[in-house]
């Protein structure tokens, strides 16, 4: 039986590539030359999830001021007029 | 008449001589535990105040004992040669003894170390009827201040206004009297800037207000009442103030802070032109100075006499100087703390001429080394003075340089965000109006005509009007368009 099933699948396979390389000689590609979509008439079936129009917004800029001098107190005086009392 | 001047001065030596002679006597005899502060008081009765110091140190420092007499002896040397005689003296010492005056050396040393909770507890000692409280009161109310013990720093403060007014009436002497004047008018000004300090501007401004213009303060605080009028949001009421060191009168006053304040205020107008403007001046007329002033330094800053001579010199011979420099000198000679040290240094120096008359002995080479000593730490300390302030103001010229700079770049990024949000300000420069000057009611308004007038000084104010609002830039990209395009047409 086993060996049965081994000539069978052996006489099949060599069917099958006989076939194959009968076939590649006869293979002609043709690519079409031209072609025209008429873009008006196409219709996509779907619903739109997304916005229907492409923008792209401004994003507020971040501005970073920077620290300028600025008087809180006057401790430094306050040391300097000590050590210029006595 | 010059015989008799000559027989009345030796008459009035001899008893002065004498005690000299007894002071000697018990140096070299005496083996009491008293000894130094007997030879201390016999020298202080014979008017040798810096030799009787030395005596009295040494009598601290021994620690044997202490006496309501030496206390009172202590006391007049402070006040006769100054703190700095005793300044020296360790903490051990100078907290060892129940002395008003050591407590007051001590306070003062410990707040120049910046250890102010020491120097409260210490000025806390100085009873309040001591000759030294008002200035104990003040350094008190300023450490209390520096821990941010604002309520005891105002009560001090208050109690020092008091008191240095109260010795103010009372003293006969003209220099006395103002000094106490001084005294009482810094007490005002530390409220005020307490009250700055606060947040409480508008109370600020009123304390600075009591201090009048005769004052030698009243330059010095203009600077601040102008940084309590632009934390009011009054930025015309700040260059108007600032406008005040413009006035011939000013002249010796510098402060390169003040420019960067009225560049600051400009800048809060929106008034960028100008800001700039002053920035470019700033580098143009303080380049000089700081050069000026760096030439001498480098080439004296290791004497140890070039200031202090250059500071007692002649006015004549200053005039060699630069102008500068001449006013930069007039402001240390008018600190009291210089003046002070300065008479100091001058008697002490007088007392060695003294000294070195008397007859050569132990006593005297002793008496001779330690004046010789305390005269040329003296020289130092007054040299190093005078330079620390020139040091002082080269930094704060290049400190404020810094921060000139940095509005500088504000404005540049200000102007760019203009420019590329396609907008400009509703002006490029706005005119002053009466209408844009905010004044309370004892507040009187008068054009000026570019004249400074005395009674008017620092009560000035711009009327510019805010340029802060952003309009679209519209209207020139039009014109500019259209201009072209006619330009294009002719051609």
């Amino acid at each position: 039986m086993k060996n049965l099933i081994l000539t069978l699948t052996l006489i099949l396979s060599f069917s099958s590539l006989a076939q194959g390389t009968k076939r590649k000689k006869n293979v002609v590609i043709k690519y079409k030359q031209y072609e025209s979509f008429d873009l008006g008439n196409l219709e996509i079936k779907g619903k739109i999830i997304a916005p229907g129009d492409l923008s792209v917004k401004e994003r507020q800029r971040k501005r970073f001021s920077r620290p300028l001098f600025e008087r809180d107190d006057f401790d430094p005086e306050v040391r300097r007029d000590i050590q210029n009392l006595r | 008449m010059k015989n008799l001047t000559i027989i009345l001065l030796f008459t009035l030596s001899l008893p002065s001589f004498a005690l000299v002679k007894k002071a000697e006597r018990y140096y070299l005899k005496s083996k009491s535990r008293n000894k130094n502060a007997y030879i201390a008081q016999e020298l202080y009765k014979s008017r040798y105040y810096f030799s009787a110091v030395v005596f009295a140190k040494e009598h601290l420092i021994e620690g044997k004992t202490f006496s309501k007499e030496f206390e009172n002896l202590l006391e007049e040397l402070v006040l006769k040669t100054g703190t700095m005689s005793f300044y020296g003296l360790n903490e051990k010492v100078l907290s060892r003894y129940p002395s008003p005056s050591l407590h007051f050396i001590r306070g003062l040393r410990l707040f120049n170390y910046k250890k102010y909770k020491g120097a409260i507890s210490a000025l806390k000692k100085v009873p309040r009827d001591h000759r030294f409280s008002p200035e104990a009161l003040f350094m008190l109310g300023s450490a209390q201040n520096l821990v941010q013990d604002f309520a005891s720093a105002r009560t001090s403060y208050e109690q020092c206004t008091k008191k240095a007014e109260s010795l103010e009436n009372q003293s006969k002497n003209e220099k006395l009297k103002r000094y106490f004047a001084i005294v009482r008018e810094s007490c005002i000004i530390h409220q005020a800037r307490l009250l700055f300090k606060e947040r409480k501007y508008a109370a600020s401004l009123k304390a600075y207000d009591n201090i009048p213009k005769t004052s030698y303060r009243w330059p010095y605080i203009l600077l601040e009442k102008a940084w309590a009028a632009y934390h009011l949001g009054n930025y015309n009421r700040t260059l108007g103030i600032l406008v005040t060191y413009r006035s011939p009168l000013m002249t010796s006053y510098f402060f390169p802070e003040a420019e960067v304040l009225s560049s600051l205020a400009y800048f809060k107008l929106c008034l960028w032109d100008d800001s700039l403007q002053l920035i470019d001046q700033y580098y143009n007329v303080y380049r000089p100075h700081s050069d000026a002033l760096k030439s001498i330094l480098a080439a004296n800053k290791s004497s140890h006499t070039y200031f202090l001579k250059m500071l007692t010199r002649p006015i004549k011979e200053m005039e060699s100087l630069n102008p500068f420099v001449r006013n930069l000198m007039t402001q240390v000679r008018k600190r009291v703390k210089f003046s002070l040290d300065l008479v100091n240094y001058k008697k002490a120096k007088n007392e060695l001429k003294y000294v070195n008359k008397l007859k050569p002995s132990a006593f005297t080479r002793k008496l001779k080394k330690a004046i010789e000593g305390g005269v040329s730490w003296r020289t130092k300390h007054l040299n190093h003075y005078i330079k620390r302030q020139m040091f002082s103001f080269i930094n704060d010229m290049h400190r404020f340089s810094y921060e000139m700079f940095n509005i500088k770049l504000e404005v540049m990024s200000l102007q760019r965000d203009l420019v590329y949000n396609n907008r400009e300000l509703i002006s490029t420069r706005s005119r002053g109006s009466h209408k844009n000057v905010s004044r309370t009611s004892n507040e009187h308004f008068f054009v000026f005509t570019g004249e400074f007038w005395g009674d008017e000084l620092g009560e000035y104010s711009f009327g510019l009007k805010s340029n802060c609002k952003r309009v679209k830039k519209i209207k020139e990209i039009n014109t500019k368009a259209l201009k072209e395009s006619g330009e294009e047409n002719k051609s």
